[in-house]
């Protein structure tokens, strides 16, 4: 059997053990989310469209998909929804100055040696495709810091409905705060594993650390960390200042509702 | 710099600086100055660090687009084949500040080569005559500082150390695979189960402090490490490998598998332990605002945590790896390579850490609640 199918089981019995519908429910996200992926890289196959904006949309249903299929449609979903676009549409200008100023797009070296049979000049702006794939590394942590705000700040706004709008707000950033670090340290391990040989083979070829720093294998993954690290970072006051307003503003409209 | 301050306080919006300074302590004044200098000292330095390098850098002055020329492939694809003529400036060596000339040749697509720019800096290949490699030491600092800035503007203390732990762990791992290089005699999965140990007990403790929920923390991430190596190897074993293809880190002079396997066990180890610190955070603050909470509801309310956070944390797993393949996979298409193949090919090896990383994830959800529960028996028996 192959072992990405006996893996996928695993998972999805795990999932339905501890998870129950919901748990069975995101594993389907996951898989409509891999099939999401797959379709941004077809419709990226045409040299006249533009990766960056194929990956936005991607990103827009990707969240969608893990925010209202796994947790249903209501205001903590949708406000994290709203937060998570605002936040990719900020990111990726810095995302596009950055890959097109630092040149990490394309293959680097290191890469390249394996597809000595394939032809690499295909006609794509491997530029774009380059923003485009830093841009949808880091969706999953947005999407997960953008929910973990705005769900216990509902929680916190119903338990205290006089609470005021800057009150509520900061308790947004305090929650914010306790998530920053473990969701940095999620990606930072999460590359970090997955360059493992890349590392050995940097330390085996003995490459000094000036040919580190300036390598583009390097400087794409670790600017990709950085640059999540930042996108988690503003996507915590975008979702607590969101969720401040819209629920004191929701709060305001019942109470006219009362007094008709 | 100003941006930073606007960050850490919109709802304000716009503010003056003076009165920005008016609300701040002594310490937070401090800490802004000294973070300034350290910015700019820095900044300063890495764009003029020229002499540290023995391979020549060139700053360009000069760009004339002398050819453009169509071609197209066996596949059809369609490019396009520039030749620049570059003028610039010797930065370092003993042709210091002499004006150098040379060719540089990129196609369209930008897959393997640059278009250069006035104001760029490269590193001249070997024989003077092309373009090496870009100068990025300065991109890299520079996001650094910036990556820095919005994660103490957001985090304060908690920022920092956040930080400072991601720095830490760079370190760790980095001496990590030199005693695994200096010394073959050890194997890499005991070096790798060392590195783990002292990863989860060192971020967890900065980012938690001495406690009971850090113990639990640190504890159900061991465990839950441990448990899903477990289900990895048998999986492995037990197909034989089937449809894992190791060709894409053909690269390694040494043996991919258990360089895969190594990686596999710290790609995931960061969110086994967000979900493990989340969980018994959680737990231990009920059980803070009651002390005599029924275990049940406990256990029960631990399970709706998990639920909540396993689906968006297998999420993230998920993107950081299998966004990486785009380029690989859209080349594979462009060549007309085989759907089947050209996933098996890209995407297996990140697939698999995917769904390991998932089944790590949701294995530290009734782990992190059992231990949890443990310790909060533990003090509900003493009360």
């Amino acid at each position: 059997m192959n072992v990405l199918v006996l893996l996928a089981i695993v998972l999805f019995a795990l999932m339905a053990w501890v998870g129950g519908l919901k748990g069975v429910r995101s594993f389907i996200a996951l898989f409509i989310n891999f099939l999401i992926v797959l379709m941004a890289v077809f419709v990226m196959n045409d040299p006249s469209g533009n990766p960056i904006i194929i990956a936005l949309i991607a990103c827009g249903f990707i969240s969608a998909v893990s925010l209202f299929f796994i947790n249903r449609v209501n205001n903590k979903t949708m406000l994290a929804f709203l937060a998570t676009i605002a936040t990719t549409v900020i990111l990726i200008f810095f995302i596009i100055i950055l890959t097109e100023q630092s040149m990490i797009y394309g293959l680097g070296e290191e890469e390249s040696g394996e597809i000595t049979t394939f032809n690499v000049h295909i006609g794509l702006n491997f530029v774009q495709i380059a923003t485009a794939v830093i841009l949808m590394s880091t969706i999953g942590a947005i999407v997960d810091t953008a929910i973990s705000i705005t769900s216990p700040m509902r929680e916190i706004y119903e338990q205290n409905p006089e609470i005021s709008r800057k009150d509520l707000f900061l308790a947004g950033i305090r929650i914010g705060r306790d998530i920053l670090g473990t969701s940095t340290n999620t990606l930072f391990f999460a590359f970090f594993g997955g360059y493992m040989g890349l590392l050995i083979w940097f330390k085996d070829l003995d490459y000094s650390i000036g040919d580190i720093i300036n390598a583009k294998v390097f400087n794409d993954e670790l600017l990709t960390i950085f640059i999540s690290g930042v996108g988690i970072a503003l996507v915590i006051p975008i979702a607590a200042l969101m969720s401040a307003y819209y629920l004191k503003k929701k709060k305001k409209n019942v109470a006219l509702e009362d007094n008709k | 710099m100003f941006s930073e301050i606007q960050i850490g306080n919109p709802i304000f919006g716009v503010i003056t600086l003076k009165a920005w300074l008016k609300n701040r302590t002594k310490t937070q004044v401090i800490t802004v100055c000294l973070l300034l200098i350290g910015f700019i000292a820095s900044m300063i330095f890495i764009n003029n660090n020229y002499e540290l390098y023995d391979r020549t850098i060139v700053q360009i002055t000069d760009v004339q687009e002398i050819n453009r020329e169509d071609q197209v492939d066996t596949h059809g694809n369609e490019d396009e084949h520039v030749t620049q003529h570059i003028v610039g400036e010797i930065k370092n060596g003993s042709g210091k500040g002499e004006l150098t000339e040379f060719d540089n040749e990129y196609i369209q697509s930008l897959a393997l080569d640059y278009e250069l720019a006035a104001g760029d800096e490269i590193f001249l290949a070997q024989d003077g005559e092309a373009t090496g490699d870009i100068k990025r030491d300065k991109y890299f600092v520079f996001v650094a500082w910036i990556f820095l800035a919005i994660l103490l503007a957001v985090g304060k203390s908690r920022g920092a150390l956040s930080a400072l732990s991601l720095l830490v762990n760079a370190v760790i791992l980095s001496i990590a695979l030199d005693i695994y290089i200096q010394n073959p005699s050890i194997s890499l999965s005991l070096i790798t189960l060392g590195s783990i140990i002292i990863f989860t007990v060192l971020s967890l403790l900065m980012a938690t402090g001495f406690n009971e929920k850090t113990y639990t923390a640190i504890l159900t991430t061991l465990i839950a490490t441990g448990v899903s190596l477990v289900i990895a190897y048998v999986a492995l074993h037990f197909t034989s490998e089937q449809g894992l293809r190791y060709e894409e880190m053909a690269f390694l002079t040494r043996n991919p598998q258990t360089i895969f396997m190594a990686g596999l066990l710290i790609g995931s180890l960061g969110a086994v332990m967000d979900v493990a610190i989340t969980l018994s955070a959680s737990m231990f603050e009920m059980y803070e605002k009651n002390n005599h909470i029924r275990i049940e509801t406990l256990k029960k309310a631990g399970y709706e945590v998990g639920k909540d956070i396993m689906g968006t944390m297998t999420n993230i797993l998920f993107f950081a790896y299998v966004s990486g393949s785009i380029p690989m996979l859209l080349i594979y298409f462009k060549n007309a390579a085989p759907f089947g193949f050209t996933v098996s090919m890209n995407l297996s090896l990140e697939l698999a850490r995917a769904l390991v990383g998932g089944i790590g994830i949701v294995l530290t959800i009734p782990i992190a609640v059992y231990i949890s529960i443990f310790f909060i028996r533990r003090k509900q028996a003493k009360l």
